[in-house]
Protein backbone atom coordinates (compact mmCIF):
# COMPACT_ATOMS: atom_id res chain seq x y z
CA UNK A 1 0.00 0.00 0.00
CA UNK A 2 1.29 3.87 -0.48
CA UNK A 3 2.01 5.88 2.31
CA UNK A 4 -0.72 8.10 1.23
CA UNK A 5 -3.08 5.39 1.30
CA UNK A 6 -1.87 3.23 4.38
CA UNK A 7 -2.43 6.71 5.85
CA UNK A 8 -5.93 7.32 4.68
CA UNK A 9 -7.15 3.73 5.81
CA UNK A 10 -6.17 5.02 9.50
CA UNK A 11 -7.31 8.13 9.85
CA UNK A 12 -10.76 6.09 8.37
CA UNK A 13 -10.32 3.81 11.40
CA UNK A 14 -9.65 6.52 14.04
CA UNK A 15 -12.78 8.69 12.54
CA UNK A 16 -14.99 6.48 14.81
CA UNK A 17 -15.57 7.18 18.61
CA UNK A 18 -16.13 3.47 19.16
CA UNK A 19 -13.41 2.23 17.74
CA UNK A 20 -11.03 4.86 19.87
CA UNK A 21 -12.39 4.19 22.95
CA UNK A 22 -11.57 0.53 21.83
CA UNK A 23 -8.01 1.18 21.25
CA UNK A 24 -8.46 3.10 24.66
CA UNK A 25 -8.89 0.18 26.46
CA UNK A 26 -6.40 -1.74 24.48
CA UNK A 27 -3.72 0.61 25.90
CA UNK A 28 -4.33 -0.64 29.57
CA UNK A 29 -3.24 -4.05 27.89
CA UNK A 30 -4.89 -7.27 25.39
CA UNK A 31 -8.53 -7.60 25.69
CA UNK A 32 -10.90 -10.19 24.11
CA UNK A 33 -14.47 -9.37 22.34
CA UNK A 34 -16.41 -9.92 24.90
CA UNK A 35 -14.13 -7.75 27.75
CA UNK A 36 -14.16 -4.92 24.71
CA UNK A 37 -17.73 -5.22 24.50
CA UNK A 38 -18.78 -4.55 27.80
CA UNK A 39 -18.67 -0.72 27.83
CA UNK A 40 -20.84 -0.19 24.99
CA UNK A 41 -24.31 -1.32 24.53
CA UNK A 42 -23.09 -2.77 21.03
CA UNK A 43 -23.79 -6.48 19.96
CA UNK A 44 -20.52 -8.48 20.05
CA UNK A 45 -20.37 -9.14 16.07
CA UNK A 46 -20.59 -4.73 16.10
CA UNK A 47 -17.45 -4.74 18.02
CA UNK A 48 -15.94 -7.97 15.53
CA UNK A 49 -16.67 -5.50 12.59
CA UNK A 50 -15.07 -2.75 14.62
CA UNK A 51 -11.97 -4.70 15.16
CA UNK A 52 -11.72 -6.07 11.78
CA UNK A 53 -11.65 -2.01 10.79
CA UNK A 54 -8.66 -1.47 13.16
CA UNK A 55 -6.75 -4.49 12.28
CA UNK A 56 -6.94 -3.77 8.82
CA UNK A 57 -5.23 -0.36 9.71
CA UNK A 58 -3.04 -1.72 11.43
CA UNK A 59 -4.05 -0.14 14.77
CA UNK A 60 -4.22 -3.59 16.62
CA UNK A 61 -3.21 -7.26 15.91
CA UNK A 62 -5.38 -10.21 17.21
CA UNK A 63 -4.09 -13.71 18.14
CA UNK A 64 -5.25 -16.52 16.12
CA UNK A 65 -4.81 -19.14 18.86
CA UNK A 66 -7.90 -20.61 20.50
CA UNK A 67 -11.60 -19.47 20.83
CA UNK A 68 -10.12 -16.68 23.08
CA UNK A 69 -8.90 -14.58 20.20
CA UNK A 70 -7.39 -11.62 22.19
CA UNK A 71 -6.82 -7.80 20.74
CA UNK A 72 -3.42 -6.12 20.87
CA UNK A 73 -2.41 -2.33 20.67
CA UNK A 74 0.00 -1.85 17.73
CA UNK A 75 1.56 1.36 18.30
CA UNK A 76 3.42 1.92 14.90
CA UNK A 77 0.23 2.84 12.74
CA UNK A 78 -0.98 5.58 15.40
CA UNK A 79 2.07 7.30 15.73
CA UNK A 80 2.43 7.46 12.10
CA UNK A 81 -1.05 9.66 12.26
CA UNK A 82 0.42 11.77 14.90
CA UNK A 83 3.82 12.28 12.60
CA UNK A 84 1.31 13.33 9.89
CA UNK A 85 0.36 16.76 12.14
CA UNK A 86 3.91 17.30 12.74
CA UNK A 87 4.79 17.06 9.04
CA UNK A 88 2.96 20.21 8.84
CA UNK A 89 5.55 21.89 11.41
CA UNK A 90 8.15 20.69 9.40
CA UNK A 91 6.20 22.77 6.21
CA UNK A 92 6.60 25.73 7.88
CA UNK A 93 9.94 25.54 9.28
CA UNK A 94 11.56 25.29 5.69
CA UNK A 95 9.26 27.88 4.42
CA UNK A 96 10.18 30.10 7.07
CA UNK A 97 14.00 29.58 6.55
CA UNK A 98 13.32 30.92 2.86
CA UNK A 99 11.65 33.50 3.99
CA UNK A 100 13.93 34.67 6.49
CA UNK A 101 16.23 34.63 3.08
CA UNK A 102 13.61 36.85 0.97
CA UNK A 103 13.03 39.10 4.07
CA UNK A 104 16.97 39.87 4.20
CA UNK A 105 16.44 40.81 0.01
CA UNK A 106 13.82 43.07 0.69
CA UNK A 107 15.37 44.63 3.47
CA UNK A 108 18.78 45.27 1.79
CA UNK A 109 16.60 46.89 -1.56
CA UNK A 110 15.13 48.79 0.23
CA UNK A 111 18.27 50.76 1.71
CA UNK A 112 20.89 48.27 3.22
CA UNK A 113 19.62 47.98 6.62
CA UNK A 114 20.56 44.43 6.63
CA UNK A 115 23.70 45.26 4.55
CA UNK A 116 26.14 44.67 7.58
CA UNK A 117 24.97 41.18 8.28
CA UNK A 118 26.61 38.15 6.50
CA UNK A 119 24.28 36.04 4.90
CA UNK A 120 24.15 33.05 7.37
CA UNK A 121 24.23 29.57 6.11
CA UNK A 122 22.47 26.42 7.52
CA UNK A 123 18.93 27.62 6.23
CA UNK A 124 18.57 24.81 4.00
CA UNK A 125 19.55 21.99 6.13
CA UNK B 1 -11.48 15.85 34.05
CA UNK B 2 -9.70 15.11 31.34
CA UNK B 3 -8.00 17.93 29.62
CA UNK B 4 -8.83 18.10 26.07
CA UNK B 5 -5.80 17.22 23.63
CA UNK B 6 -4.83 20.47 21.52
CA UNK B 7 -4.19 18.67 18.62
CA UNK B 8 -2.83 22.26 17.47
CA UNK B 9 0.12 23.05 15.75
CA UNK B 10 2.18 26.28 17.14
CA UNK B 11 5.60 27.97 16.19
CA UNK B 12 6.66 31.00 17.12
CA UNK B 13 9.55 32.33 15.40
CA UNK B 14 11.98 35.93 15.21
CA UNK B 15 12.51 37.62 12.04
CA UNK B 16 15.11 39.97 11.56
CA UNK B 17 13.11 42.30 10.13
CA UNK B 18 10.12 45.15 10.76
CA UNK B 19 6.98 43.79 11.32
CA UNK B 20 5.37 45.72 8.24
CA UNK B 21 7.92 43.84 5.87
CA UNK B 22 7.07 40.20 7.37
CA UNK B 23 3.26 40.96 7.05
CA UNK B 24 3.39 41.65 3.61
CA UNK B 25 5.58 39.24 2.85
CA UNK B 26 2.69 36.90 3.79
CA UNK B 27 -0.05 39.40 1.72
CA UNK B 28 1.82 40.59 -0.86
CA UNK B 29 1.35 37.63 -3.69
CA UNK B 30 4.37 39.10 -5.43
CA UNK B 31 5.98 38.00 -2.13
CA UNK B 32 4.48 34.59 -1.58
CA UNK B 33 5.75 32.99 -5.00
CA UNK B 34 9.41 33.80 -4.31
CA UNK B 35 9.60 32.42 -0.67
CA UNK B 36 6.39 30.18 -0.03
CA UNK B 37 6.39 26.51 0.46
CA UNK B 38 9.73 24.08 1.20
CA UNK B 39 12.34 23.23 -0.81
CA UNK B 40 11.29 21.48 -3.76
CA UNK B 41 8.04 23.41 -3.99
CA UNK B 42 7.56 26.26 -6.17
CA UNK B 43 4.17 28.92 -5.69
CA UNK B 44 3.79 30.07 -9.69
CA UNK B 45 2.76 34.13 -9.54
CA UNK B 46 -0.36 33.23 -11.74
CA UNK B 47 -1.66 30.67 -9.27
CA UNK B 48 -1.54 33.82 -6.32
CA UNK B 49 -4.89 36.22 -5.15
CA UNK B 50 -5.18 38.23 -1.99
CA UNK B 51 -7.57 39.86 -1.18
CA UNK B 52 -6.72 41.10 2.39
CA UNK B 53 -9.80 41.57 4.41
CA UNK B 54 -12.17 40.09 6.96
CA UNK B 55 -14.32 37.99 4.28
CA UNK B 56 -11.53 38.63 1.43
CA UNK B 57 -9.04 35.75 0.51
CA UNK B 58 -5.99 34.41 0.20
CA UNK B 59 -5.36 31.55 -2.57
CA UNK B 60 -2.43 29.78 -3.92
CA UNK B 61 -0.77 26.28 -5.35
CA UNK B 62 1.84 24.98 -4.46
CA UNK B 63 3.54 22.93 -7.48
CA UNK B 64 6.09 19.81 -6.71
CA UNK B 65 9.12 21.32 -8.91
CA UNK B 66 10.37 17.74 -9.40
CA UNK B 67 6.99 15.82 -10.35
CA UNK B 68 4.85 19.13 -11.47
CA UNK B 69 1.72 16.94 -11.83
CA UNK B 70 1.44 16.86 -7.71
CA UNK B 71 0.06 20.12 -6.70
CA UNK B 72 -1.31 21.12 -3.36
CA UNK B 73 -4.07 24.29 -3.47
CA UNK B 74 -4.30 26.75 -0.59
CA UNK B 75 -7.57 28.32 -0.32
CA UNK B 76 -8.30 30.21 2.87
CA UNK B 77 -10.61 33.04 3.92
CA UNK B 78 -9.71 35.78 5.93
CA UNK B 79 -11.90 36.41 9.39
CA UNK B 80 -10.10 38.65 11.11
CA UNK B 81 -7.12 41.48 9.57
CA UNK B 82 -5.51 43.69 11.29
CA UNK B 83 -2.90 45.72 8.67
CA UNK B 84 0.31 44.53 9.97
CA UNK B 85 -0.77 43.15 13.39
CA UNK B 86 -2.90 39.61 12.95
CA UNK B 87 -4.11 37.54 9.90
CA UNK B 88 -6.90 34.65 10.65
CA UNK B 89 -8.03 32.49 8.06
CA UNK B 90 -10.37 29.52 7.78
CA UNK B 91 -8.22 27.32 5.43
CA UNK B 92 -9.68 24.85 3.51
CA UNK B 93 -7.33 21.91 2.69
CA UNK B 94 -8.25 19.35 -0.02
CA UNK B 95 -7.13 15.52 -0.22
CA UNK B 96 -6.82 15.42 3.28
CA UNK B 97 -6.16 10.98 3.85
CA UNK B 98 -9.73 9.00 4.71
CA UNK B 99 -11.46 12.25 4.23
CA UNK B 100 -14.01 12.73 1.30
CA UNK B 101 -14.87 16.16 1.09
CA UNK B 102 -13.04 18.97 2.61
CA UNK B 103 -11.58 19.43 5.57
CA UNK B 104 -11.56 23.02 7.36
CA UNK B 105 -8.48 24.46 9.57
CA UNK B 106 -7.88 28.04 11.16
CA UNK B 107 -4.43 29.63 10.86
CA UNK B 108 -3.64 32.58 12.99
CA UNK B 109 -0.91 34.34 12.16
CA UNK B 110 -0.08 37.35 15.00
CA UNK B 111 2.93 39.87 14.20
CA UNK B 112 4.97 40.94 17.22
CA UNK B 113 6.92 43.97 17.23
CA UNK B 114 10.33 42.84 18.99
CA UNK B 115 13.40 45.17 19.99
CA UNK B 116 16.18 45.81 17.43
CA UNK B 117 13.43 46.24 14.78
CA UNK B 118 12.69 42.70 14.47
CA UNK B 119 9.25 40.79 14.38
CA UNK B 120 8.29 37.40 16.52
CA UNK B 121 5.78 35.68 14.06
CA UNK B 122 3.17 33.13 16.41
CA UNK B 123 1.46 30.96 14.35
CA UNK B 124 -1.51 28.53 15.50
CA UNK B 125 -3.13 25.55 12.71
CA UNK B 126 -5.55 23.06 13.82
CA UNK B 127 -7.48 21.97 15.05
CA UNK B 128 -6.37 18.60 13.54
CA UNK B 129 -8.50 16.44 15.82
CA UNK B 130 -11.48 17.68 13.42
CA UNK B 131 -10.48 15.59 10.87
CA UNK B 132 -10.07 12.62 12.84
CA UNK B 133 -13.84 13.56 14.38
CA UNK B 134 -16.64 13.48 12.01
CA UNK B 135 -19.02 15.79 13.89
CA UNK B 136 -18.36 14.11 17.12
CA UNK B 137 -16.53 14.95 20.69
CA UNK B 138 -17.57 12.19 22.26
CA UNK B 139 -14.61 9.42 23.34
CA UNK B 140 -11.82 11.82 22.06
CA UNK B 141 -11.14 13.37 25.01
CA UNK B 142 -10.53 10.24 26.91
CA UNK B 143 -9.35 7.90 24.20
CA UNK B 144 -6.50 10.26 23.04
CA UNK B 145 -5.21 11.51 26.67
CA UNK B 146 -4.52 8.34 27.04
CA UNK B 147 -3.18 7.47 23.37
CA UNK B 148 -1.11 10.06 23.64
CA UNK B 149 0.55 9.05 26.79
CA UNK B 150 1.10 5.39 25.81
CA UNK B 151 2.96 6.79 22.67
CA UNK B 152 5.09 9.21 24.68
CA UNK B 153 5.85 6.19 26.69
CA UNK B 154 6.93 4.30 23.42
CA UNK B 155 8.87 6.48 21.50
CA UNK B 156 11.76 5.85 23.50
CA UNK B 157 11.69 1.94 22.27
Amino acid sequence: MKADDRLSVIFAALADPTRRAILARLADGDATVTELAEPFSISLPAISRHLKVLERAGLISRSRSGQWRSSTLETAALKEATDWMERYRVFWDASFDRLDVHLRRIKEDRGGEGRERPARKGAQQ
Amino acid sequence: MTTEPRYELEISRVFDAPRELVYQAFTDPDQIAQWFGPIGWAVPRDTVEVDARPGGYQRFVMVNADDPGQRSPVNATFTEVVVNELLVGEQNVEGIPGFEGVATMTLRLEFHEEPGGKTRLELRQGPFSHQLEEGTREGWNSSFGKLDDLLAATRGH
